[in-house]
């Protein structure tokens, strides 16, 4: 009898707690619809895809962070409130978040009603008060940003499950790794050293391949076995499904809104492009890679097998908005040749650099 | 016969005339009756409606009376943010023994007392310190006030004074007493002593009740440009960020955080310049903007929550 009385009274609950969900839902609607700058709203979270990107990859902080790592935090602060006035320069994410305000404005143009659209939140650990500089630079810009999570120092990770975020972006190795050890899609963003001219109505998304779209499971074939062992094992299991890396659902999220776009017969003009660049090659490895993705239900418009050829160049000519790869080696060709990366720390590639294994320190 | 008629005249009158007297006796008697009566009735009347009055007197001057807990040194009234707390939310009712059980304000309680131990280790002299009152809101409670301050002894509390009202005039003397912030269980007190333009806050199921190292403030930011305009909260607002400057910015036993859960970043941003110009500059900031607030609140973990439609 008790039973039944403890699950009534935490269905009530969640009632309640549902019913004050959508009475803050539909108080935000009015608000926005009431603005009369007829700015766009934000959607709802659990329907939109979700990108956090952090102070540090959407603004360039670089000098600021000199600050904090030399005279401590509180000068750090002190410096943010006396340039408040002042906008910051664009980080390595700002081109993608322009380039996902783009898809929102062709979505809402096709569906005026739908939540399905981009909603970009800006996690932090900043405290609020450096915000205020934060708010101002968003507003030089005027990006669509009208999430904001200043967490005064303590952990995003919280914060970024809260949100149910798709995607988080930020220039702390360490936030990203415990990101992607709790299931969500994190890569640390790296400032080109040249700048490359982007397309402005169209998002562009390049992934690699293994330890990022796929498990690392081959990948560890490759460091342990070697590359023989590697075409072999391939081979024998192309139609075996490889397991899914942390950036699956991402491709995934970004494949629904594609196919937004194709039911009003707009796959022409997507303004979505999706890209797998891999190492593998075509002719033996390849095959398992697109079948997996088919066997997944997902594609990617463009496919591109460099059988180990250097990615630099190719990216170069590609221009994505950012590129995910789990291997520094491949992030430090890409920025050298202008492209926006994003590294994945996931999997086996992370204890090799170039190919050597590297010394692990001894944990005490 | 004419003489027996005569003699039966004078008979009559007589008669007549004895009746006469008779009846002015009568008359006399009966107003003295009534004129006793009326005397006593009236003496016993007043005598019966002085000691009413009396009593009433007596009940009035039992109905709120503001005891000084002797064992924790006094504040400076005028420096101290004094805080007040329903006794229902700190000590709960316990059937058998001398003292209360803990409530959910217990930790609360704690924290704000471990925020006074932070400012006196930093400077022995610090005047602005919380200055926390217990109140009692109904008659129920008000009888209970001896087993009140035993238990508070019992637990160590560091309740500076007991306001033991019976419900009718509690929020008159919360006024009385300068309190500033007042916190309560129950929605209708709330309520009412918000309206009365004091900060309030509901403890209950959006505020955190297990013991933690650090108190945490938050300020709904959708009412904080409303509620700019009354004077009591802006006279909070600047002794909390007095009180918050005192430590730095990392590892502060108070922490300040802002949430606006309906409008955009302009509204967001409004609120943190309204209460930075108060002195007020907060540690966490979030900007809802209709995303659900339960996942938030509960990473947040406040123990105090001033706004956000609860009133």
């Amino acid at each position: 009898m008790s039973d039944i009385k403890i699950n009534e009274s935490s269905q009530v609950e969640d009632k309640a707690e549902e019913k004050e969900e959508e009475k803050d839902w539909a108080a935000a609607k009015a608000f926005f619809e009431h603005l009369k700058t007829n700015k766009p709203r934000p959607p709802k979270p659990g329907f939109a895809v979700t990108i956090a990107v952090s102070s540090r990859t959407l603004f360039n902080m670089v000098a600021e962070r000199l600050i904090y790592e030399k005279e401590g935090v509180e000068k750090y602060v002190a410096y943010q409130v006396e340039h408040e006035n002042e906008p910051l320069k664009p980080g390595p994410a700002f081109q993608f978040v322009k380039a996902l305000m783009t898809v929102n404005a062709r979505l809402r143009e096709l569906y005026p009603d739908s939540e399905e659209l981009f909603d970009i939140v800006l996690m932090t650990n900043n405290h609020a008060q450096v915000g205020v500089r934060l708010i101002n630079s968003i507003n030089h810009y005027d990006l669509t940003i009208e999430r904001f999570c200043m967490t005064g120092g303590k952990s995003p990770i919280g914060y970024l499950k809260a949100y149910m975020t798709n995607l988080y972006l930020s220039k702390d190795a360490d936030k990203v790794t415990e990101a992607i050890d709790e299931g969500i899609a994190a890569a640390t963003m790296f400032m080109p050293e040249t700048e490359n001219e982007l397309c402005d109505n169209q998002l562009r998304v390049a992934f690699d391949g293994d330890a990022v779209l796929f498990s690392d499971e081959s990948e560890i074939i490759v460091k342990q076995r070697g590359l023989d062992s590697f075409f072999e094992h391939e081979k024998k299991f192309e139609n075996k499904p490889l397991a899914q890396g942390p950036l699956k659902c991402f491709l995934e999220a970004l494949g629904k809104l594609q196919r937004k776009f194709y039911a009003k017969n707009e796959r022409l003009d997507c303004p979505i492009r999706t890209f797998l660049v891999t190492a593998r090659s075509a002719a033996s490895s390849g095959a398992r890679v697109l079948k997996t993705l088919r066997s997944w239900g997902l594609e990617v418009d463009e496919a591109l097998f460099l059988a180990g050829a250097p990615k630099g160049p190719l990216l170069q000519k590609i221009k994505p908005h950012i590129y995910f790869d789990d291997q520094m080696f491949h992030i430090e060709g890409a920025k050298e040749l202008g492209t926006i990366s994003a590294h994945v720390p996931y999997g086996i590639g992370q204890k090799y650099h170039r190919g050597k294994l590297i010394e692990q320190p001894k944990k005490e | 016969m004419l003489l027996s008629s005569t003699n039966q005249e004078e008979e009559d009158d007589e008669v007549a005339s004895k009746g006469g007297s008779e009846l002015f006796a009568v008359r006399r008697a009966t107003f003295l009756t009534i004129f006793l009566f009326s005397s006593v009735t009236a003496v016993t009347f007043r005598v019966f409606f002085t000691r009413l009055r009396r009593q009433r007197v007596d009940r009035e001057a039992e109905m709120v009376s503001t005891v000084a807990n002797v064992d924790v040194k006094q504040k400076d009234a005028d420096h101290a943010l004094v805080v007040a707390i329903s006794c229902s939310a700190v000590l709960e009712d316990a059937d058998d023994g001398d003292v209360h059980r803990v409530g959910v304000a217990f930790p609360l309680l704690q924290a704000l007392q471990s925020v006074n131990r932070h400012l006196v280790e930093a400077n022995s002299s610090e005047s602005l310190l919380f200055d926390v009152l217990l109140i009692t809101t109904d008659e129920r409670r008000q009888r209970q006030s001896a087993r009140i301050v035993s238990s508070t002894k019992h637990y160590g509390l560091e309740v500076s004074r007991f306001c033991f009202s019976d419900g009718e005039d509690f929020v008159e003397s919360l006024l009385e007493n300068q309190v500033q912030l007042f916190l309560s269980t129950e929605p209708e007190e709330v309520a009412l002593v918000w309206q009365r333009g004091v900060p309030s806050s509901l403890l209950g199921h959006q505020t955190w009740s297990s013991p933690s190292e650090q108190l945490r403030v938050l300020l709904c930011g959708d009412d904080v440009i409303a509620a700019a305009a009354a004077e009591s909260a802006q006279r909070f607002w600047s002794q909390l960020g007095a009180m918050r400057r005192r430590f730095g910015v990392l590892g502060s036993p108070v922490s300040v955080a802002v949430m606006t859960a309906h409008g955009g970043r302009r509204g967001f941003a409004d609120a943190l310049a309204t209460l930075r110009s108060c002195g007020l500059n907060a540690d966490e900031a979030h900007c809802l903007a209709g995303a659900p607030r339960g996942p938030i609140l509960e990473l947040l973990r406040p123990h105090v929550l001033l706004g956000g439609g609860l009133r």
